[in-house]
């Protein structure tokens, strides 16, 4: 058993949590924050908030819609939820929560994986019909990005009611059924070519990989089928299961099959 | 069976622990949200928004609250609204008494803006509005009561243009002028400085939402 | 002291029953000052500028808890400037010196006075043993009460036998005092400030009054209010606040007043619009020596030797000043000075020059002070209700202390002068010291002083109640000498300054209401205080720190007074020099009362507003018209005063004239001001105006942050386009308040070869974005 993507995944989400701070230690690399922002130069932004801003603000701007147009690209090609697994803070959260719950045998409830659709488009009817940008109001990405950059701290404490939530209640509530975003993502990744490929031959069927995958519904029903990929949206792209296949039957594929 | 029993045991604890966790965990989520989001708004009863912000209600959904604004201006003027703004949490706003908007000739706040929520296309300072200037306090102003004072007047980047001084005679001394600031809410960009400056405790000039134009027919 | 304690409880029950029975009261006071009960009210004049209000100090438990305008002061009437309104704040700043300090290597320790004093005393008398009497000297202030400058001048020439006495005043009032002597035969204007309620057409050179004189500004313009025939003209090389409520603006190139003045007395004389009479019977003419040096060089010690002149030759010299020849050198249309000569020579206009920095901080200041007088001269326009050339000062006691007691290098108390030996024996008299004692050369002027430092001649220098090190032009020169500790130098101050930065012993001093004194103002009002509260820590008054240094140098009994009656037999003996002069001053108690008496006070106590003029000053006679009795023969004189160019001027290389000054917010350099929050936030640093135009073509937008250079220093200042103040197309303005800008290291030390006086207004500078 390696973990090497979790290493490498645990680098990139503090290499992305030290660019949103790096303006406090006066570099100029990278300006805002999740929502939008530039990096070296080029402009990225965050497609929900996009939308929200188009539907509720009756804004156009055609270089913000370039700027998330930029950003659909480059996860429509990593492909499933790989903002989730890689970028957003707050999945750094939800694991711990993940973990503690383990060890305590807490909270384990658990919603549909679906709902995250539902909230999705309850987002967009809500933007549409108020004009309140309600993901963006409520987003803790947006209050985690702040809290580093602007030291907005009380906010967190909403952070700390998704960890209670998560840790008690029913397990990764928050990015499996709740997030806007997280459904925003699994639709955009269910059609990416990018994905993972499973050799059903070396399987030794351990059932190792199953264990550790966050989203159960993402490799049982492909294992069980003995299917060649992975194709489901949700995969956040952890990789865990690659770390702990100890056959590789599990590795990542580019192309539709 | 026996394992079975087991299975049913364990469950059974844990659907207590949930019954009793889950209406814990939510009261306590409960209160982080009214913590978070109903705390008393700030006592001026809008929002002082940086230059060239729509208004105010698209601006609540068109601002992504990216801060970059925030990050662009040179003063730190720029805050981020907490969840005491509610809707407008992460948005930002100008408290002029702590930091004013200093009004850059290349505005770079709005520049940043990456969603339109601060109009790029302002160009001119003396264009912006994000507010008008009032003398709250006639009677606790310097310079009405006719000492020489006028700082805000002095301080004002558009000084003759939004601000200027009336004079008139000093009644009470026969021998002075009283100097009074007046402001031209035409003019006013709302920037907020005459506020940071006002030398009395609580200032006596403040911003203010620009009061909507009523119109008649009169020519002056 | 016990009866001046018990006066001020007395005039504290006046001036309580005055405010009482007097107009609605502004009352700003402070927050802690919500309970009035208790407060005892006292008057004092205002600490700051040369305007004179008059306030009322509300002490209670020992603090001051209020100020309020005086609504009995003459000149203010209740209202003060934003400055005079956070007064005792003034007073209140954290990092008050509170015990004498000793330098230690690097590190300024704690010392008692007696060994603060006996070192000071130690180190003046090893100066003295080894080097003479000329190696010591004391630089002083225009804020020094009467009573610290008349001890100072006696303590230094009658008693160690040293002329390196100066007051802070040779860097803004000397010119005007020279032009004063060489033209009327006494310092100090002839007019007041009711002039300014009477006249009605105002000639401003080069003065922002609306932020240097406050509430006289705010008299004149009332002036204006009520009467629409009034007219403010406005010739300057900067649009100011004065511009905004003028009547006309007139820009002029720096150095363009020599010029434009020249030519107006040229129109007067080539259209015959002088008063002949008033001409031939008052006015003698004179020419002085001309192309003298600026005082580049050290040790240049230029003279004047005039010659007098017919009024025929003074008009055939002054045929080629023509209006086009001053268009070319100050930029003021021919036509303009025409229009103004005739305005000057409206026989149904009531006309006033008014000026202060702008005039007296140059190279030619006399000269200029002395052409301004050349118009009301020739026109006759003077001496009369309402119509009279004002100087005005800007500092509380300019007149009062340096110019009326004599701390000047040559001067003695009531215009004598040290080189006059009859000046020399009537004050020695009144000290009742030998004549000989007191040097009849004159000792080193200010500059010379801080040169002096710098070549290691002067060995010691005592600082009290003001900030060289800060106010210096070509200042990196002073510091580094300073710094170098080239000289032993003390410091009294309030706050640790630039100056205590450099200083070998630090001194807290008593400021203001923490001690009794009098000031004179602009319009020689003379105005007494008690003492109303005790000094912070260790601070004692510089009158006290004055004498003890004396009784180390044996010569406490220069010092006499009694501890009851100390202020009052000074005052009494100082007075002596007045009496008879046309300088007369009142008895001690005659200013306990009132809110000040404008010298010469008559023998029946009362004030006089104007001098020379039969119908108010006393010493002349009625029917006597207007005389000039403090001039030779009575004839007060027109210099002839041609156009020469300023010690510097703008080149290729330094394209931007750069001229300095002060603003409403700040007084000189803060040291008072920059302790009062609320003074600080609505001015927290200094900024350089520049003109739109030339801030475009050199991509500098408003607030930029842009380096300013001249051959001596430079400095980084945030731009300032159409702001407050707008200089000219190729001029450059800024203030020099604030400590972490030291905006005079970039002027030139060039003075006037007469005066003395240094010109902080002109020199040549290149700007570059920082």
């Amino acid at each position: 058993m390696s973990s090497k993507w979790t290493i490498a995944r645990r680098i990139v989400q503090i290499l992305v949590i030290a660019l949103i701070a790096s303006p406090l230690v006066g570099l100029t690399i990278f300006q805002g924050n999740l929502a939008a922002g530039e990096l070296l130069g080029l402009p990225l932004s965050d497609p929900l908030a996009f939308l929200q801003a188009l539907i509720g603000g009756r804004v156009f701007v055609v270089s913000y819609l370039i700027s998330t147009l930029i950003v659909v690209a480059f996860y429509f090609l990593l492909g499933g939820r790989s903002f989730c697994g890689w970028v957003c803070p707050v999945n750094l959260v939800t694991e711990l929560a993940d973990k503690l719950r383990k060890r305590w045998g807490t909270g384990n409830g658990t919603l549909p994986l679906a709902s995250n659709r539902s909230t999705l488009a309850l987002t967009l009817v809500v933007v549409a019909i108020t004009g309140a940008p309600l993901f963006e109001i409520l987003s803790p990405i947006g209050i985690i990005n702040r809290a580093i950059v602007f030291y907005s701290l009380l906010p967190l404490l909403l952070i700390a009611a998704i960890l209670l939530l998560e840790l008690l209640v029913a397990r990764r509530v928050w990015c499996r059924s709740l997030c806007p975003l997280g459904g925003f993502y699994s639709l955009l990744g269910h059609f990416s070519p990018l994905r993972l490929g499973f050799t059903p031959e070396r399987c030794t069927h351990c059932s190792d990989c199953l264990a550790v995958c966050p989203v159960e519904e993402v490799l049982e029903p492909s294992l069980a089928q003995d299917a060649p990929q992975v194709a489901a949206g949700d995969c956040t792209r952890c990789m865990a299961c690659l770390d702990v296949c100890p056959s590789k039957a599990l590795t990542v594929k580019f192309g539709y099959k | 069976m026996d394992s079975e029993s087991k299975n049913m045991a364990i469950s059974r604890r844990l659907f207590l622990k949930g019954a009793a966790l889950t209406p814990l965990t939510l009261a306590l989520g409960g209160a982080a949200i009214s913590a978070v989001y109903l705390r008393p708004a700030q006592a001026r009863d809008f929002y002082l928004r940086p230059p060239g912000a729509i208004e105010e209600k698209r601006f609540l959904a068109a601002c992504v609250k990216c801060g970059r604004c925030a990050q662009a201006c040179p003063y730190q003027s720029i805050k981020m609204a907490g969840g005491e703004a509610v809707v407008g949490i992460g948005t930002p706003y100008i408290v002029p008494r702590e930091m004013p908007c200093y009004l850059c000739p290349d505005i770079p706040c709005t520049k940043v803006c990456p969603s339109g929520a601060l109009d790029k296309k302002l160009n001119d300072v003396e264009k912006i509005r994000m507010g008008t200037a009032i003398i709250v306090d006639r009677s606790a102003c310097l310079s009405i009561r006719g000492l020489r004072c006028e700082v805000c007047y002095r301080q004002c980047p558009l000084i003759d243009k939004a601000i200027t001084l009336e004079t008139r005679h000093n009644v009470r001394t026969d021998t002075h002028t009283i100097m009074e600031p007046v402001i031209h809410r035409d003019k006013c960009v709302g920037c907020g400085i005459c506020e940071k400056v006002c030398v009395r405790e609580t200032p006596v000039i403040v911003v203010q939402k620009t009061p909507t134009l009523q119109k008649d027919h009169y020519e002056f | 002291m016990e009866l001046t304690r018990r006066d001020f409880l007395k005039a504290s029950a006046a001036a309580a029953a005055l405010t009482a029975a007097g107009a609605p009261m502004l009352a700003p006071k402070l927050a802690n000052a919500a309970d009035d009960r208790g407060i005892k009210w006292g008057k004092a004049p205002c600490r700051y500028c040369g305007v004179g209000c008059c306030v009322l100090v509300g002490v209670k438990d020992g603090k001051i808890v209020a100020t309020k305008g005086d609504p009995a002061g003459p000149v203010n009437k209740g209202l003060n400037c934003i400055k005079g309104y956070f007064l005792s704040k003034a007073l209140y700043g954290k990092d008050r010196l509170t015990t004498p300090l000793i330098r230690k290597g690097n590190k300024m320790v704690p010392a008692t006075w007696n060994e603060a004093l006996d070192l000071i005393a130690s180190k003046y008398k090893e100066a003295i043993a080894n080097h003479g009497p000329g190696s010591v000297a004391m630089y002083g202030s225009g804020q020094w009460t009467v009573f610290e400058g008349y001890t100072a001048v006696k303590l230094f020439k009658g008693g160690l036998g040293s002329n390196n006495l100066e007051p802070n005043a040779r860097l803004c009032m000397a010119s005007a005092v020279g032009a004063f002597m060489n033209t009327f035969g006494s310092d100090e204007p002839m007019g007041c400030y009711d002039d300014l309620d009477i006249g009605d057409t105002f000639i401003l050179w080069g003065a922002n009054m609306a932020e240097a004189h406050p509430i006289l500004f705010s008299r004149l313009i009332d002036n204006k209010l009520k009467n629409s025939k009034v007219k403010i003209i406005d010739i300057a090389t900067r649009r100011t606040r004065t511009t905004q409520m003028a009547d006309e603006y007139i820009p002029m190139h720096p150095q363009g007043d020599l010029a434009a003045l020249n030519a107006i007395a040229h129109v007067i004389l080539r259209d015959k619009l002088y008063d002949e009479a008033f001409v031939a019977k008052h006015v003698n003419f004179k020419r002085g020596t001309e192309n003298q040096p600026y005082g580049l060089k050290d040790k240049e010690a230029p003279k004047e030797t005039p010659t007098p002149l017919t009024f025929d030759q003074y008009k055939e010299l002054m045929k080629p000043f023509t209006p086009q020849w001053a268009e070319k050198l100050s930029g003021v249309p021919a036509a303009k000075i025409e229009e103004l000569a005739k305005l000057y020579s409206d026989k149904t206009r009531k006309i006033n020059s008014l000026w202060t920095m702008g005039v007296n901080q140059h190279v030619r200041g006399v000269w200029v002070n002395n052409l301004i007088y050349t118009l009301h001269l020739l026109t006759g326009k003077i001496g009369k209700k309402g119509e009279n050339p004002l100087s005005l000062t800007g500092q509380p006691s300019a007149c009062g202390t340096a110019r009326e007691v004599g701390t000047f290098a040559h001067r003695l108390p009531a215009d004598m002068v040290v080189m006059n030996e009859a000046h020399r024996k009537k004050t020695a008299a009144i000290w009742g010291i030998d004549p000989n004692k007191i040097p009849a050369k004159p000792g080193l002027h200010t500059i010379e002083m801080f040169r002096a430092i710098d070549r290691g001649e002067l060995k010691c220098l005592w600082i009290q109640c003001t900030n060289p090190f800060q106010s210096l032009p070509n200042l990196s020169r002073y510091r580094k000498a300073a710094e170098a500790h080239k000289a032993f130098i003390v410091v009294s101050d309030i706050y640790p300054t630039k100056s205590t930065e450099v200083a070998d012993v630090i001194l807290p001093s008593a400021s203001w209401v923490e001690k009794e004194g009098v000031f004179g103002n602009t319009e020689r009002r003379t105005q007494h205080w008690f003492k109303m509260i005790e000094p912070p820590g260790q601070a004692k008054e510089d009158t006290w720190q004055l004498i003890e240094f004396a009784k180390r140098m044996g010569l406490g009994h220069l010092f006499p007074y009694s501890e009851k009656g100390f202020y009052k037999e000074m005052w009494e003996e100082y007075r002596k020099f007045t009496i008879g002069t046309g300088k007369d001053l009142a008895p001690y108690e005659a200013y306990q009362k009132v809110r000040g008496l404008r010298w010469p006070v008559k023998p029946n106590g009362e004030e006089t507003r104007w001098r020379y003029v039969d119908f108010d000053d006393p010493n002349v006679k009625k029917g006597e018209g207007i005389k000039f009795y403090k001039a030779k023969d009575h004839k007060v004189n027109i210099w002839f005063r041609p156009y020469e160019p300023p010690a510097e001027s703008p080149d290729k290389d330094y394209p931007f004239w750069y001229c300095t000054g002060r603003l409403l917010e700040h007084w000189h350099t803060a040291t008072m001001t920059g302790r009062v929050p609320e003074l600080k936030r609505a001015m927290s640093e200094a900024t350089l105006e520049i003109h739109p135009e030339d801030a475009r073509k050199l991509g500098i937008k408003n607030r930029d942050k842009v380096k300013v250079s001249s051959r001596r220093g430079s400095v980084i200042l945030r731009a300032e386009i159409n702001g407050r103040g707008k200089p000219e197309k190729g001029n450059v303005f800024t203030t020099f308040f604030d400590e972490s800008k030291l905006i005079n290291d970039l002027c030139i030390d060039a003075f006037d070869p007469l005066s003395k006086e240094p010109d902080f207004k002109k020199c040549a500078v290149k700007i570059q974005k920082a």
